[in-house]
């Protein structure tokens, strides 16, 4: 009886972890583009949809660790303008939303031209960066 | 080539695509296809074959005036007892430690809101040169280094600055407390006497000097009426826009990459660059701009975040939270408007260009590698180099160029701005 009682107690544990990872891979957001690393599927999109010069836009993202590569512990979003050498005047403040989904508030391209979104995701001692680009008229 | 009866097929040739093709494009071929290039059955018009990025450029500058908006953070924006309020206290001398200077002393009206000076003179001379007030709904930041976040705190700023009007808030209030016309324009505008909190009679008065100044938006320009043309597709409207305009224009917002900053309808994006101009004091020193403005921004107890804000939820807050203290700030400056530049000369934030041409000449001639220099030699605390912007390059104009730049940029200015202002109305307040 105990030995079954063990093996449901494990059974019940490793759906529950499978289930918490299928979460984490539900990295499609309507809408949204996706970028990938070696580790991590992220899928963002912006709030509003359309982003408009100087004005004060929002990111939500989906992180998706892929087969076997550990939950993320952080991520950062960050916007750069390669032809110009300069990023954004404001810092973006990401928040964990469960399920693997984040928040950034406070974003604002400022100028019109190409951006790059910088992502990056950190797990275990490394950061994984991807970047998107966006051409911003 | 054209005339005037071609005026209704040019017309139908853009509307007539608008489902096909974008608005932009089927302009851009319009313009390329019928080129007005003046001559003897249309003398004085002219058109330019813009491109559709150049279109899309100049169109982003309008309309213009932009819709009147109330500012959430201050219950007086928009109310005309207020508006009325704050225009009497704008011009009024006795808020300064001498009673000799008002806000109207350098924000002179018929001077485009400026005072024409280098640097401007309060008490003293101060290391800044006066900038307009007109068309300050539309800001985000408020002073050369932004220290502001909304339109009242910056109205204050001055009043209690030594060197400006050299007050203090127990002056600023009894000033209103002790006038009786005044205290019954603060009951009228905020509903109760001046009360005896001394801070709170202070940021009565900012709320309605921002009141007022909310509704100094510059006319229409020669400049508008050719942007609303194109975007109407009314090509023989456009085409009576200066020749030199119009070659000063295609620089401005193509090559010479003017709009990138000088974005939107007021022409700023409303940010801080560093352009090359020196930043050292007259009285010695370095002017570190936007860098010093972000730290006086979050120590000002009258910033949006604070207690002051009108609006509960802190809406408008998000810049000023999110505003990033990084060394790319240091000899940062705002991006001023270019409406009514031609009556604001001279220019820069400390005066350094008398002209027009100076300042075009400027961005000709620019040299990129004296940029975000001057710290590497005078702070300290910041010993590694800070990465440099690479957008800012010599545009290597001619002189017939500069010219064309100039021409462009005269025809941002209104036929009002310069002309004597009406006085105020003498009916005291009962």
């Amino acid at each position: 009886m105990r030995i079954a009682l063990k093996i449901c107690t494990l059974l019940m544990g490793a759906i529950m972890a499978l289930s918490a990872a299928a979460q984490y891979c539900v990295a499609d957001l309507a809408g949204g583009r996706k970028v990938e690393s070696e580790r991590y599927v992220l899928s963002y999109r912006t709030k509003p949809e359309k982003v408009a010069v100087s004005q004060h836009f929002a990111v939500e993202m989906a992180v998706c660790p892929k087969a076997g590569q550990p939950a993320p512990e952080g991520v950062r979003v960050d916007g750069f303008m390669p032809e110009h050498n300069h990023g954004m005047n404001y810092k973006a403040v990401v928040k964990p939303a469960g399920g693997g989904r984040y928040d950034a508030a406070g974003l604002m391209f400022h100028m019109p031209g190409r951006w790059d979104f910088i992502f990056e995701v950190r797990a275990a001692g490394k950061t994984d960066r991807m970047t998107a680009t966006l051409m911003l008229q | 080539m054209s005339d005037g009866s071609l005026t209704g097929s040019h017309r139908s040739l853009v509307t007539g695509h608008w489902s096909r093709l974008s608005r932009l494009a089927a302009l851009a071929v319009a313009l390329f296809f019928f080129p007005w290039q003046g001559g003897a059955q249309n003398p004085g018009e002219f058109l330019l074959d813009f491109s559709e990025s150049e279109l899309r450029m100049i169109l982003q500058h309008g309309p213009w005036p932009p819709p009147a908006s109330r500012d959430p953070s201050n219950r007086a924006s928009g109310n005309a007892v207020a508006i009325a309020f704050g225009e009497k206290l704008f011009f009024e001398p006795r808020l300064s430690a001498k009673g000799s200077i008002a806000c109207g002393t350098c924000h002179v009206p018929e001077r485009g809101w400026t005072d024409r000076r280098k640097l401007g003179v309060g008490l003293v001379e101060v290391d800044r040169n006066t900038p307009t007030v007109q068309n300050v709904r539309t800001h985000r930041w408020f002073g050369w280094d932004g220290s502001s976040d909304n339109l009242w705190s910056q109205s204050i700023r001055p009043l209690l600055d030594g060197r400006e009007m050299g007050m203090t808030e127990r002056q600023v209030a009894e000033v209103v407390r002790n006038d009786a016309d005044l205290a019954c324009r603060y009951e009228k505008a905020f509903g109760t006497r001046p009360p005896a909190d001394d801070e709170a009679v202070l940021v009565g008065v900012g709320k309605a000097l921002a009141a007022f100044q909310e509704t100094l938006v510059s006319g229409r320009t020669p400049f508008d009426a050719f942007r609303d043309a194109l975007e109407k597709g009314d090509l023989k409207a456009a085409a009576r826009y200066p020749q030199d305009a119009q070659k000063g224009l295609r620089i401005f917002a193509g090559r010479g990459n003017c709009s990138l900053c000088h974005f939107g309808p007021n022409f700023t994006h409303g940010e801080f660059h560093e352009i090359g101009i020196p930043v050292f004091k007259k009285a010695g020193g370095v002017d570190w701009g936007r860098y010093e403005g972000i730290k006086r921004l979050r120590a000002n107890r009258f910033n949006l975040l604070g207690s002051f804000n009108d609006d509960p939820a802190r809406a408008d807050g998000t810049s000023t939270r999110h505003v990033a203290l990084v060394p790319q700030t240091f000899e940062q400056f705002k991006v001023p408007t270019l409406r009514n530049i031609a009556l604001t000369a001279p220019y820069m934030h400390n005066g350094h260009l008398s002209t027009l041409p100076d300042v075009v000449r400027h961005y000709s001639e620019i040299d990129p590698t004296l940029l975000h220099m001057a710290h590497l030699y005078f702070d300290p605390l910041v010993p590694e180099a800070v990465p440099t912007d690479t957008l800012l390059k010599p545009l290597k104009l001619t002189s017939i160029e500069i010219s064309y730049v100039v021409a462009f940029l005269m025809t941002l200015t209104d036929s009002e701005t310069g002309k004597p202002r009406k006085p105020l109305p003498a009916a005291a307040c009962r």
